[in-house]
């Protein structure tokens, strides 16, 4: 219900903004606003979609299709890169081939929760006009064996990238604009670790 | 003091708990139940540290609105400010800091820009140089392009690159130079320049500066320098009259922790201008 809400509040700030848009690119406080909910609902679904994959109760062929649609809310260049307390080297990894590897971790249980907390930046503009911002949000994972014994326990930060486009599509032979927000480079660094 | 200003922090931080849950339950990420009084007051981003410092967002993480009397409050202003340094390092919950509130919160209020220009990321970095391991530092700066901002590498530290061009003693480079009237005998006495390749540069102009950016990227290009990884970033800021900050990561427990100030120095504008040259050779 939430995702139908959000579908089409996003489909009326599209089509109202058109006006605007055409003639001035610039974003207006209350319009960095709604794309500060846009950007923080794709981090929702991240969220939401880590926690299916790490699950040893998802059965693989699920878990490969929530995998297809976390790439989607990606950027296609995008990275990840990960550093831990022992290892502070930055590892970087593909969408793909970091919840494939979630996936594969040797645990009997896992839990992942994600901190209430959120905090978004101010959007930038790149040369090209392009709007970037960072959210971050924070992390616990929770590995388990098959006694129910805790074994691994971490808290990471998780800096991801958004980035903020103008696109066209052409709707019933109108030309319309919106803003289309991606997920781009997202840094994964533990802060506490057992 | 030390003791009475992180006691007054705290209390700071511990009144706005009950605030802090109610504006953030709402549409909040996750669900964990756990106390999260820390990570609220942790700056997290340097968008949240000048967001902070200028007071466009209060100690609760809430954006003020531009068009609010709390926008950019100097009073509120004072109680966060002293939030944003390192409170275990004297050098920064000492009297210096408390004199640099007062600067920019007095007569003349002063607030950090983003584009403002005159701050600089140094990304302590590990290469690989002729096969060994080595550090160093690359100095990054904002620089506006197009419709936006990019950051650019506005020079580098590297001991190597230091080394072969040591300071001299004046009497020495005085000693070493061509007459002006070689042009006559065809520079017939140039082979004196390259007599000695230590110090080759007492020939050039006495302006001369050595352009370590150029020789870095040189390195780069030749292959004897491969970048391996970056070990850690720490911001220079340079935005307020009369005053030089650092800003590092500090990752510990506590009501103090993210982006803080580690240190902190009285500078006069002159002083200022010979050390950004450092920063930043070449204007943009």
């Amino acid at each position: 219900m939430k995702k139908i809400i959000f579908a089409v509040a996003f489909a009326f700030f599209a089509l109202t903004g058109l006006q605007s848009f055409a003639q001035e690119p610039e974003l207006t406080p209350e319009r960095k606003h709604d794309i500060d909910s846009l950007a923080l609902e794709k981090v929702r679904d991240l969220s939401k979609y880590v926690k299916i994959v790490g699950s040893k109760d998802t059965p693989w062929s699920e878990a490969n299709r929530v995998i297809d649609r976390a790439e989607e809310l990606f950027a296609p260049d995008a990275e990840i890169g990960v550093s831990s307390l022992s290892k502070t080297k930055i590892e970087y990894y593909k969408v793909r081939q970091y919840l494939e590897r979630l996936m594969r971790l040797n645990y009997d249980r896992v839990e992942i929760d994600w901190y209430k907390i959120q905090y978004v930046s101010d959007l930038q503009r790149q040369p090209d006009g392009t709007y970037v911002g960072v959210i971050t949000v924070f992390q616990t994972f929770k590995g388990y064996d098959a006694e129910g014994r805790l074994i691994y326990q971490d808290t990471t930060k998780k800096d991801i990238t958004v980035y903020v486009k103008r696109k066209e599509t052409q709707i019933g032979g109108r030309l319309i604009g919106f803003w289309d927000v991606l997920l781009g480079d997202m840094r994964v660094k533990e802060t506490t670790s057992k | 003091m030390k003791a009475l200003s992180r006691f007054f922090g705290v209390l700071l931080i511990l009144a706005s708990a009950y605030r802090i849950d109610a504006q953030f339950i709402t549409g909040s990420l996750g669900d964990f139940q756990m106390d999260e009084t820390a990570l609220y007051t942790m700056t997290k981003q340097m968008s949240q540290f000048m967001s902070r410092f200028n007071y466009e967002e209060d100690q609760y993480g809430t954006k003020i609105n531009p068009n609010s009397p709390d926008y950019h409050n100097a009073d509120k202003r004072k109680t966060v400010l002293p939030l944003l340094f390192d409170m275990d390092n004297p050098r920064t919950a000492g009297s210096l800091r408390d004199y640099f509130i007062e600067d920019v919160t007095g007569k003349n209020v002063q607030g950090l820009e983003f584009l403002g220009g005159q701050w600089y990321a140094e990304v302590s970095a590990k290469f690989m140089w002729k096969g060994r391991p080595v550090d160093i530092s690359l100095i990054m700066a904002i620089q506006e392009e197009g419709l936006g901002s990019k950051w650019v590498i506005s020079n580098v530290f590297f001991s190597e690159f230091q080394q072969l061009f040591p300071q001299g003693e004046l009497a020495e480079k005085e000693k070493h130079f061509l007459h002006p009237m070689s042009h006559e005998l065809d520079f017939m006495n140039i082979y004196k320049v390259f007599k000695d390749p230590q110090i080759i540069e007492y020939y050039a102009s006495t302006k001369y500066q050595p352009d370590y950016l150029t020789l870095f990227f040189y390195e780069i290009k030749k292959g004897n320098l491969v970048f391996d990884s970056v070990d850690k970033v720490k911001f220079h800021i340079f935005q307020i009259k009369n005053w030089y900050f650092e800003i590092s990561w500090f990752d510990r427990a506590g009501y103090n922790s993210g982006w803080l100030i580690s240190n902190l120095v009285y500078l006069n504008e002159t002083e200022k201008e010979a050390l950004i040259k450092i920063y930043q050779p070449h204007s943009f």
